[in-house]
């Protein structure tokens, strides 16, 4: 039974109850990891202690070994840190983080000679700095800051949700179907501009992805997250493709007429929505539980709340045979088609699903029909 | 000559197989992939044109973790390690930190050791340096002979002024 469910008698109106529902089962597990013995941050003390620090933490920082040290050692020397305080991916955490030291992505773009290179004073007090945060299960992307999606090199900054790599093959998909359009379309006259509508942008890695590759599309952006909707705009910014973006700030979920207003007819609809089951939250790994915004990930009981409303959203604001791209939690392409196959959402028809990298069932691509709604 | 030298190693194929992953995440894989017939065949291929990759012909592994994946997990490996079940060549990739780049990298490597397991002294690669070489020395060849012919004619300009002078 959920903590959660305890405070259904204490209110009465519904919306408000719903709203409770979600923020108190956050706060109830925030409590109850507390009570566990974790360190948990809450977004204030994040803002105002600075990226990655927490407060509560009992362990001493090691102190580095004597002399200078080669970077291959360094790497070496964090990995057995790591691994002794039950860091996952040892390996992965403290190359990452001694290769973005050196001003590289990866230790494995560096030359060979380098890596028996020694560190200098500075660097070397950066990568003790960078690895200490580490060591306090802020993830990776956190503590250097930044993170690569496709081609891009995207800001991140805690509590905006980091893109997984799943997502990367969700834009693959996107421009696979723009560019069969394309070709159907080219020998009929020339391409109109597109519109699409991304629902949760976090960090813009979806919508930036799209604007970098295809230099005629245009998009709406909308997140219920002011950190979010700042984080896309200077990622926008860095990467120039602001005058192709309209931001906004809303929940979809209060605010859904709003949005049908400001957007107008898009021709498509790309998300990767929170997904997550509620009862399922719990079972994250501290490095979600403590440092990402919960709400990018908690979708509910069936973890289908914010999906949902983009369905209903679609039929208002899409244009005839516009689709929808989703990214899923692997139980809810059978969930959707039944949903649709009841009638849930006329005028929307199931189209395809297809899997991520690891077979597990993870984007669902629906049609809006010339269908009466 | 190479289908004698696939099947008399067939068993090591084999043994090399058994040793991938069971507990990977990648497709299963229950026969082994028909011998590709129509790479041996093949032979000299256009300069420009690799042999195109069979996705059916490969078989992908990454490191994922055990529960729902996507946004319940936040893994930073992107190691991409890509087997071709035929040749049992396997490409390992961690250039870059997305998965999809290491992907594309990973079949563009696999595609160039294939062109060198199957076609030998004739894949792309060898043929590129047999080719670079030529025109090295083909260079070398001309700037010599020009050299040549250059010492030629001041050999001939020393001896011309008596002549000339003899006849004037």
């Amino acid at each position: 039974m959920h903590d959660g469910e305890d405070c259904n008698c204490v209110l009465t109106n519904g919306l408000i109850q719903y709203l409770d529902m979600r923020w108190l089962k956050v706060m109830l597990l925030r409590e109850r990891l507390i009570r566990q013995g974790c360190s948990v941050i809450t977004h204030s003390r994040l803002q105002s202690s600075g990226a990655g620090s927490a407060p509560n933490t009992s362990f001493v920082t090691p102190s580095p070994p004597p002399g200078p040290l080669q970077v291959n050692s360094c790497i070496q020397f964090w990995k057995q840190v790591f691994s002794q305080h039950k860091i996952p991916e040892p390996e992965a955490s403290s190359e990452y983080i001694v290769a973005h030291v050196l001003g590289a992505k990866t230790i494995q773009s560096l030359e060979n000679k380098q890596l028996s290179d020694p560190l200098t004073t500075s660097q070397m007090q950066y990568v003790w700095e960078l690895c200490t945060r580490r060591l306090q299960r802020v993830p990776v992307q956190y503590v250097i800051g930044e993170w690569d999606f496709r081609h891009l090199t995207l800001k991140m900054k805690p509590p905006v949700f980091i893109p997984r790599p799943e997502t990367e093959e969700l834009v693959v998909l996107v421009e696979e179907d723009l560019l069969s359009r394309e070709k159907a379309v080219i020998s009929v006259g020339p391409l109109r501009e597109i519109t699409f509508l991304e629902v949760g942008c976090g960090s813009g890695a979806i919508c930036l992805s799209l604007l970098h590759l295809l230099p005629r599309i245009n998009a709406i952006a909308v997140d219920k997250s002011a950190e979010a909707i700042n984080l896309t705009r200077e990622n926008a910014d860095r990467l120039g493709l602001s005058d192709r973006l309209n931001l906004l700030q809303m929940d979809i979920l209060l605010d859904s007429q709003q949005l049908v207003r400001e957007c107008g007819a898009v021709d498509f609809i790309i998300s990767n929505p929170p997904y997550v089951f509620s009862e399922d939250m719990n079972e994250l790994e501290p490095e979600i539980l403590q440092y990402e915004d919960l709400q990018a990930l908690d979708g509910g009981e069936h973890g289908l709340e914010v999906i949902q409303q983009i369905l209903t959203i679609g039929r208002q604001i899409l244009k005839k045979n516009g689709k929808i791209f989703l990214e899923v939690e692997p139980r809810h392409p059978a969930m959707l088609q039944m949903l649709i196959s009841q009638g849930c959402y006329s005028g929307i028809v199931y189209k395809d699903t297809k899997r991520d990298f690891c077979e597990r069932p993870r984007f669902c691509i629906l049609q809006k029909t010339f269908e009466e709604v | 000559m190479m289908l004698s030298s696939v099947k008399s190693s067939f068993p090591m194929l084999l043994s090399r197989i058994s040793q991938w992953d069971p507990s990977s995440f990648a497709r299963p894989f229950l026969t082994l992939k028909p011998w590709p017939l129509c790479i041996l065949v093949s032979g000299k291929k256009d300069s420009l044109n690799l042999v195109p990759l069979k996705e059916e012909e490969l078989e992908e592994q990454f490191v994922r973790g055990h529960g729902p994946g996507g946004q319940a997990t936040n893994k930073t490996s992107n190691c991409v390690v890509l087997k071709h079940l035929s040749s049992g060549i396997v490409v390992k990739c961690h250039q870059t930190r997305s998965v999809e780049i290491n992907r594309k990298r990973a079949r563009e490597i696999m595609q160039k050791k294939l062109d060198v397991f199957y076609n030998g002294e004739n894949s792309e690669i060898w043929t590129r340096k047999r080719e670079a070489e030529r025109m090295k020395q083909e260079k070398k060849k001309k700037a010599k002979d020009i050299l040549e012919k250059k010492k030629q004619f001041k050999e001939s300009l020393a001896a011309c002024p008596q002549e000339n002078s003899e006849t004037a």
